[in-house]
């Protein structure tokens, strides 16, 4: 690292920062700092994700350990003047929990943070993800050399294979023995390919890994890439990241130039180098055997395996395909011991797994939290509970071919077989909150939308199964269910799960048989009463305006894109229901002090057709507020 | 036929000629009754006229219904062999023990369905070898002569060539222009067909152009949770095209994409290297302004 100054700024540089104006903030501090000459004695670092998405563009002071939060341009003259300078922390950017008055000024006060277990991401928001150096200084490849001056192959995979470590990109097979299958095959070139394909919807924590922190996954890579002796290596980057392509491509040419990639790493006769490759927008990419056909310029369709990968993969050479945070994982393993790593975790699940909390949640962003820990603990403590105080009713985890854990299964605990039992999957670790307010069937749809589109059309009952899945979940959200929809939907779903070849087919139907297995009510009461529970069906539900509440203050009416509501000044308004498109603008525009909306399904809707105060509304002319 | 009966070297064998409704029916009766049937037609496939027809004369019966469960029971019996596309030549001999010649034409390639996939090749029992037809050299218009040629030159040699090739002409066009697939095919090996597939599956790719700014609407799951929905409604409504649409002026492409990662700022839009986050319909206007401002 670069000679200590008094305070260091690190300055969160990821995707979502960089979205809210990241870079733009570093400038204008730059500039403040300089005028103020403070130069030689405040640094700003731009840092990957920090984690803390929701509360971006976000910083951290050092070593005050001071969190500040949504900056803004306006703020800075103010912040550099009194916490730098003088020396006072500014107290409105603090973080402040929601429904609490006092801020905490402290990263490690923030509950966010405080459960929080960084093993993969151990150098989020404390490095420059572009300089080696920084990485080096944090012990960066200490591994490296300790795997290539005193370990064999053999030791290396052993190692892993005690410490437990399961890939982390959803279906959770043991590392150690993928290395081994590899590494009995006689064929040669063997080949390593590090899958950051990261396709689910809700989840991202390969891209923070590769933004905050790329050298681990490089020296992850050579250490898998010694195991399995294999010279040649590939990291297949999804195109919807370009900073983490950017910031990967920087890392491999620093590394090659300190001689950590290429011909006789440090000396040891060992070659090891990394291609980068990109992917361009196919879900199915992320499946192993689709990957290594885009990779060979093929048609990225899965195959029928075995042979597995690590037999015959690439151009039909032993490969082995692990996730980007398996990788990230091992430097550490290594320098640690497997018995460190195999000491946090339950019994068949260790060390960490990264989460990214989004959804209906106050403190959305990612999270490191340790193999275990319940769902109770995930969302209340570290995400801060549901905004608005509504209801919890479900967590969505594992993505597409995931399902939904119901707020009654909150207190299990989360690691590959628990949620697997709870009818759902690990996967990638997205982890989407639902609310009170969310549909079950919409949430359905949505998952069977996507997967029908990026379905590779190969198998039968994978395309063409989901398209009648999808046809039946629409006419349920729409109000056109019929009898028997219901068993139609677990027949189907099961005979999609049995006859698809790849994981995306036998996965697809799981979001519907959560769904089906834990809120059945929900779509009985759409069949049966044309009614949504949740209030989200457009077809079931209507708007009206509560004619006791409303102040006639035109709000609603002025920002109604139909032109559904009739009214004016002090007068009650009125939805033409006719016109209304159940957009739901009147409802964001009424001011939460009248909250004269009102939305209503099924037999609501006729009861309160026929209520007295809405029926005399009809003809609004007359019903000046306060006239009566 | 007093002396045929009797001979011992008789053939248990039938030729039907004509592969039609009579022909079948034949050959049906024939093969049940345990002789081998040969069915020869001229056309490369049996069925004759009727195959052809709607409805027959007088009881207006459904032809089809006729016909497909004797196709079908034909294409199955082990007793009937089918040889299409033949001549009867000669016949000599007599009842009970005919000599026939067949001439056997072969099959072609109708060259305006022809694919160039090469499944026939490397099926054909006889010969794997083919005859293509002089090609003309694809030349490249001069605006695209000097970009491309560099980055065939610079992922040539590379194991996989094509995925870079195809991301950087996509780069730099935002789409492929059909020559210029048409000179990859050339120039690297890969047949049309091959490209052509590989341009329509990533979703990345077009193979019509697209806008200048392409508003790409993230549908994830964090996203649709937070109304991504409305957000896309309020843009095909603000610019006037719908979902994978572009605007006349070329400036603007709506394409709603699956998660981009930016799921705390959710609903996002991206387009190029612009974020949009934490966004409301009533930010759109003021965005598509930004941009068609930007072009005056």
């Amino acid at each position: 690292m670069a000679e200590k100054r008094r305070i260091e700024l690190m300055a969160c540089a990821g995707t979502g920062c960089v979205a809210g104006g990241a870079f733009q903030i570093i400038e204008e501090l730059g500039k403040e700092i300089d005028a103020r000459g403070l130069g030689e004695e405040v640094s700003i670092v731009p840092t990957g994700c920090n984690g803390f998405c929701g509360q971006g563009p976000l910083m951290v002071v050092i070593p005050d350990n001071i969190f500040y939060g949504w900056l803004s341009l306006d703020d800075i003259p103010h912040l550099v003047e009194e916490h730098f300078l003088k020396g006072r922390p500014v107290e409105k950017l603090m973080f402040t929990p929601p429904e609490e008055k006092e801020p905490l000024p402290l990263l490690s006060e923030i509950p966010f943070f405080r459960k929080q277990l960084l093993i993969v991401l151990r150098n989020k928001g404390i490095i420059d993800p572009e300089k080696i150096d920084d990485y080096i200084a944090r012990d960066g490849y200490v591994a490296i050399e300790k795997v290539l001056t005193s370990m064999s192959p053999e030791n290396v995979i052993d190692e892993v294979s005690k410490a437990g470590l399961r890939g982390r990109g959803g279906a959770g097979f043991p590392t150690g023995l993928k290395w081994k299958i590899a590494s009995q095959q006689d064929k040669t070139p063997k080949y390593l390919i590090a899958n950051c394909d990261e396709g689910d919807p809700g989840a991202y924590m390969d891209r923070s890994v590769l933004e905050s922190d790329p050298h681990s996954v490089i020296e992850g890579m050579s250490i898998a890439a010694y195991a399995i002796s294999s010279s040649e290596g590939f990291i297949y980057v999804r195109t919807e990241y370009p900073l983490a392509l950017k910031r990967m491509e920087t890392a491999i040419s620093q590394a090659r130039e300190y001689g950590l990639l290429g011909q006789d790493i440090l000396g040891s006769g060992f070659d090891f180098d990394i291609e980068i490759r990109g992917g361009s927008g196919a879900f199915v990419c992320g499946e192993e055997t689709s990957l290594i056909h885009s990779i060979e310029g093929d048609i990225p369709e899965p195959r029928q395996r075995p042979p597995f990968p690590a037999q015959s993969g690439l151009w039909e050479c032993p490969t082995v395909i692990n996730n980007v945070e398996t990788l990230a994982n091992l430097p550490v393993i290594i320098a640690r011991g497997a018995d460190w790593y195999s000491g946090i975790g339950t019994e068949t699940s260790k060390g960490t797994k990264i989460f990214s909390l989004v959804g209906k949640i106050n403190n959305t962003g990612l999270i490191e939290v340790p193999m275990g820990i319940t769902l109770n603990e995930v969302i209340y403590e570290i995400g801060g509970g549901i905004p608005d105080g509504k209801a919890f009713k479900a967590v969505q985890t594992g993505g597409p071919s995931g399902g939904c854990i119901p707020s009654s299964l909150i207190d299990s605990p989360i690691d590959f077989e628990s949620l697997k039992q709870a009818g759902s999957m690990m996967g990638s670790g997205g982890m989407i909150v639902m609310d009170e307010d969310t549909c079950v069937v919409d949430v359905s749809k949505f998952f069977i939308q996507f997967t029908n589109d990026e379905s590779c059309g190969k198998c039968v009952s994978c395309r063409d199964g989901s398209d009648a899945l999808l046809e039946v979940l629409n006419r349920i959200s729409d109000g056109e269910g019929q009898e028997g929809d219901v068993e139609f939907l677990e027949e189907l779903a099961e005979t999609v799960k049995d006859a698809s070849m790849c994981g995306l087919g036998q996965t697809l139907p799981n979001p519907v048989l959560s769904t089906l297995r834990y809120f059945r009510d929900e779509y009985d009461a759409h069949i049966n009463e044309k009614r949504c529970p949740a209030l989200h069906c457009r077809n079931l539900i209507q708007y009206y305006i509560d004619p006791d509440k409303c102040v006639g203050c035109l709000k609603c009416l002025k920002n109604c894109p139909t032109e559904a509501i009739m009214g004016e000044l002090k007068h009650i308004h009125i939805i033409d229901q006719e016109k209304c498109s159940k957009c739901g603008q009147c409802l964001e525009e009424c001011p939460p002090k009248i909250s004269a909306v009102i939305k209503a399904t099924g037999s609501d809707i006729d009861n309160l057709e026929q209520l007295p105060e809405i029926v005399a509304c009809s003809d609004w002319k007359t019903m000046k507020i306060g006239a009566a | 036929m007093e002396h045929n009966r009797t001979e011992d070297n008789k053939v248990g064998a039938a030729l039907v000629v004509g592969g039609g409704i009579g022909g079948m029916q034949a050959a049906l009766d024939l093969a049940e009754s345990g002789i081998k049937v040969y069915l020869a037609d001229n056309k490369s496939s049996i069925g004759g006229v009727m195959s052809q027809l709607d409805k027959t004369f007088p009881t207006n019966d459904c032809a089809m219904c006729t016909m497909a469960p004797r196709l079908v029971e034909i294409g199955r019996h082990k007793d009937i062999e089918k040889i299409t596309l033949s001549e009867v030549e000669s016949i000599t001999g007599q009842p009970g023990n005919f000599s026939v010649t067949i001439k056997k034409n072969p099959r072609y390639i109708d060259d305006t369905k022809c694919t160039g996939c090469g499944a026939c090749v490397s099926n054909c029992p006889t010969r794997n070898t083919v005859q293509p037809e002089e090609i003309e050299d694809i030349v490249l218009e001069s605006q695209f002569d000097e970009e491309v040629t560099g980055i065939l030159a610079k992922h040539r040699d590379r194991k996989g060539p094509l995925m870079p090739i195809l991301q950087d002409i996509n780069a730099a066009y935002n789409y492929f222009p059909e020559n210029i697939l048409r000179y990859v095919s050339q120039e690297t090996g890969y047949s049309l067909a091959h490209i052509n597939r590989i341009a329509t599956f990533y979703s990345a790719f077009s193979l019509k152009p697209i806008g200048k700014h392409v508003i790409n609407m993230c549908m994830g799951t964090a996203c649709y949770v937070r109304g991504a929905e409305l957000l896309l409604e309020k843009f095909t409504e603000v610019l006037g095209i719908g979902e994978g649409e572009t605007t006349p002026d070329m400036l603007f492409t709506i394409k709603p994409v699956r998660c981009i990662g930016c799921c705390g700022l959710a609903p996002v839009m991206i387009t190029g290297d612009d974020v949009y986050g934490k966004l409301q319909p009533k930010d759109i206007p003021g965005i598509v302004n930004k941009y068609q401002a930007k072009e005056q």
